[in-house]
């Protein structure tokens, strides 16, 4: 009876799916002006930054025995350059870096 | 040290169909790898609050349900229907965070005993704000406390109303400038009253009650031990966590975690467990750090003169004496004509 | 074989919740309908029934304890009267846009100011535009039997809405009356278990429950009750017509005629005051006055369709407000708006009028509705009503 348009669609009782291990609808990589680059070479595996990141943008890869970061969803708050206990971290202005994203003038 | 309660009190619901133990933590290497708060959130750069729901998440694991009032763990997390909570979640009022536990609860508790489903009771975790659990979603959380259900109420404390753009809440530090207590001619200090305790809402007055804590983002393997510990407790478990607020503070983003440790090192936040009526100090005795150092870090402190920062020191030093006893504060007086 | 039994109609509605196997009920005194809750309990503690008994902190409380409860997969059952049924107001909301299908009995009572125990509309009729189904019983039988009704309507997948399940403060609530109960087997036969869906909260298939929307959402939103609205009455009816087979009644499922045929004037009641108004249509008709009764038994939905066909048939009708809507349309109640609009595109209109009677649990005697007759003969005669509202009682209207 009724025309929605597919963006505007709210699926029933409002209740939707939870997400798997991350949320796409909600990228926050486009957020940082700053992002933090890991010394592998001096880092020792504290896993502050894992720890400490209200993303969850740091993880231990425990194959390569280093943590990694993921680019998709870190806003470039920098609490784990600060946190650092290795001085591993530091930061670097975003598009410096071939990959960088533009950040967003205003969310949404 | 206050004595143990001495009236044994069964929590009212009928026993408990949970039997997981969560273990207890010692290092970082330690804390569990999958996420159940998880990347793709709307909360500001350097959000203390979403820092401490990773954790929370963490330490409960999948067999958990979080009830969400409204506050900034909902609608920043929420928006535009898409969460990042993996595990069952449902949106809350502000005013009824722990009523909505508590039906949640109760009905597993009956649909188990019916054999209407299968499983174990899930943990059940109310997230409030200070505002959702101590102000408008006081009477809910109480009562919870009271009914003895087996759930675990987290207030998660950023010192504000922060969602609507930051105002005045009952645990506002003493002068906090907020909107809602900008400083000014006629009252400098901005803000006049001293904050509620929350923790000390819940100790002694509900009997039901067995396990109280404080923690803080700046000591994460602390905090899931005492998520665990509350989760473990048979029965209700409250659980005030500190949870600097970049925005409303007025400080640098990365600066989160360095803040949360320092009003642990000021005092201006303290590490407890009560724990079935003993007290369990994280580090007492300890020498603090002039709270200076801690209000000097935000901005939402730089209108304080000295003899404001005098009031905050008196207040922080009472305290250490011991928690549980109403500490003598200023009481406001009536403005001059 | 069902028993008969007397009952007030705060023990009926406990003894249909007791039948439908409710799952958590969520307790609050206020007066006058405490009595069901307090059945309840001793049906709890003796083991006659298998449900979380909660004692809830305040009538806001007791919604938010069955918003969880339901949304967890329970079938749930409360209750208020007067300031708490309002104090509640909040949560109305997401229970009917989270298409949770609690239920929530309303002994009706006067709001505040000031402390008044009687009877009124008022307080269950302010929230009618929550997303609920409502309606009224006239005695402690059709309580009970709206109670089963509500739960199968209300869990009924191409519904999914809450339901308020009201009655008339002490008039029904306290009066016995006799009440049919059938047996446990009818009523299982009738009402099936809940049946939560897919949306329920369980940690083996996580959900997220309300998240935030855009305000260009917020129409789409809505419009998902608006059309479980539309879908609603023939629901309705496949119930009605279902409890009437299994369970041996006879209800009409929106509006129920009472000596209409070839009436020219009717009184038109939502609740208690019916029982009074048969009495009063008998002696008027003894008396040669061709007057009936049509009783409303849902007012959401509002059987819009139906009472312009049914009410078409006469030549005024008289509402009769128990309820109060200050400044409204027709500065009177809630009902005459909600009847002169459905009547509005009918071919034949009669006149109409309304009648503001019972307010604060005042009985509204015989002697009223001989008047209220009165006034809706002169109206005919004159070929139009003086006036949308008359006061029973507070004025002097000559024939």
């Amino acid at each position: 009876m009724f025309n929605v348009p597919k963006e505007r669609a709210v699926p029933f009782g409002c209740v939707t799916p939870a997400p798997v291990g991350e949320q796409p609808a909600m990228i926050t990589g486009n957020w940082r002006e700053y992002r933090p680059v890991l010394d592998p070479t001096v880092c020792n595996l504290c896993l502050d930054c894992v720890t400490l990141c209200p993303d969850a943008c740091w993880k231990l890869d425990e194959a390569a025995e280093m943590v990694v970061w993921n680019p998709k969803y870190c806003k470039g708050c920098l609490i784990c350059v600060n946190q650092c206990t290795g001085e591993a971290l530091s930061k670097a202005y975003e598009l410096d870096f071939p990959d960088g994203v533009v950040r967003l003038e205003k969310p949404f | 040290m206050t004595p143990a309660n001495p009236i044994p009190q069964e929590p009212s619901m009928p026993a408990t169909v949970k039997t997981q133990t969560l273990p207890l933590l010692k290092k970082l290497s330690q804390i569990p790898k999958e996420d159940y708060y998880v990347p793709g959130h709307r909360t500001c750069a350097g959000c203390g609050p979403a820092l401490q729901y990773k954790l929370v998440a963490k330490a409960a694991g999948p067999n958990t349900i979080f009830i969400g009032p409204t506050g900034c763990m909902y609608v920043a997390n929420a928006s535009y229907l898409c969460t990042p909570y993996a595990v069952p979640w449902i949106h809350a009022q502000i005013t009824n965070g722990g009523a909505v536990a508590s039906g949640i609860e109760a009905a597993f508790q009956v649909l188990l005993r019916k054999g209407k489903r299968t499983g174990e009771l899930p943990n059940i975790i109310v997230m409030a704000g200070d505002g959702g659990a101590t102000d408008i979603g006081l009477q809910a959380m109480s009562a919870l406390m009271y009914r003895g259900h087996d759930a675990l109420f987290i207030c998660y404390d950023n010192e504000s109303y922060a969602n609507t753009g930051i105002q005045t809440s009952p645990t506002t530090p003493y002068g906090g400038n907020t909107t809602f207590t900008p400083p000014g001619k006629a009252i400098p200090e901005g803000k006049r009253l001293f904050p509620k305790d929350p923790p000390q809402l819940v100790i002694g007055g509900h009997p039901a009650v067995k396990y109280v804590a404080t923690a803080s983002i700046a000591y994460p393997i602390d905090l899931i031990n005492k998520v665990r510990k509350g989760l473990n407790q048979k029965g209700p478990a409250f659980l005030h966590i500190h949870a600097p607020c970049p925005k409303g503070w007025k400080f640098d983003e990365s600066k989160t975690v360095e803040i949360a440790k320092l009003a642990v090192e000021t005092g201006m936040w303290n590490l407890y467990e009560w724990i079935d009526g003993e007290y369990k100090h994280r580090e007492r005795g300890k020498e603090l750090k002039p709270v200076g150092e801690y209000l000097k870090l935000q901005r939402r402190f730089d209108h304080l003169k000295p003899e404001h920062i005098a009031k905050l020191q008196a207040f922080v030093n009472a305290r250490q004496k011991a928690p549980g006893v109403p500490v003598k504060v200023p009481v406001p007086m009536p403005r001059e004509a | 074989m069902a028993r008969e039994v007397t009952l007030s109609g705060c023990a009926a509605s406990a003894q249909a919740v007791k039948l439908a196997r409710v799952d958590v009920i969520c307790s609050y005194p206020i007066r006058p309908y405490t009595a069901a809750m307090m059945e309840l309990a001793k049906m709890v503690a003796e083991g006659e029934l298998d449900a979380e008994f909660i004692h809830g902190e305040g009538e806001h409380a007791q919604l938010s304890v069955v918003y969880g409860a339901s949304a967890a997969g329970a079938r749930t059952f409360t209750g208020s009267s007067g300031v708490g049924v309002t104090y509640a107001m909040e949560v109305y909301s997401p229970i009917s846009g989270a298409r949770l299908p609690v239920q929530m009995m309303i002994a009706d009572r006067a709001l505040d100011p000031p402390g008044d125990f009687g009877s009124e509309h008022t307080d269950a009729m302010s929230c009618r535009d929550q997303g609920w189904m409502m309606g009224w019983a006239e005695t402690p039988q059709e309580a009970f039997d709206n109670h089963l009704i509500n739960y199968r309507i209300g869990e009924d997948k191409r519904v999914m809405l809450p339901q308020f399940v009201c009655q008339d403060g002490y008039f029904v609530s306290h009066i016995p009356g006799k009440v049919l109960l059938p047996e446990q087997a009818q009523v299982d036969e009738f009402l099936p278990a809940y049946d939560p869906g897919p949306h329920v909260l369980d940690p083996k298939h996580p959900v997220s429950h309300g998240p935030q929307i855009r305000p260009d959402q917020g129409a789409i939103m809505d419009l998902q009750r608006a059309e479980a609205f539309l879908d609603l009455p023939k629901v309705i009816e496949e119930a009605v017509d279902s409890y009437n087979r299994i369970v041996g009644r006879s209800y009409s499922p929106f509006i129920e005629e009472y000596l209409t045929d070839g009436a020219d004037i009717v009184f038109f009641v939502q609740g208690g005051h019916a029982a009074t108004a048969r009495h009063a249509v008998r002696h008027l008709r003894d008396q040669g006055v061709k007057a009936g009764l049509v009783k409303l038994r849902f007012v959401r939905p509002f059987p819009s369709r139906q009472l312009s066909e049914v009410l078409s048939k006469f030549k005024a009708v008289g509402v009769v407000e128990t309820s109060t809507s200050y400044g409204g349309s027709m500065r009177g109640g809630n009902l005459l708006p909600e009847v002169r609009a459905a009547l509005y595109d009918a071919p034949e209109r009669p006149l109409t009028t309304s009648f503001m009677a019972g307010l604060g649990g005042d009985v509204v005697p015989l002697k009223d509705f001989y008047w209220m007759a009165r006034i809706l003969s002169s109206a005919i005669k004159a070929g139009r009503v003086g006036k949308t509202v008359y006061w029973a009682g507070l004025e002097e209207v000559s024939a």
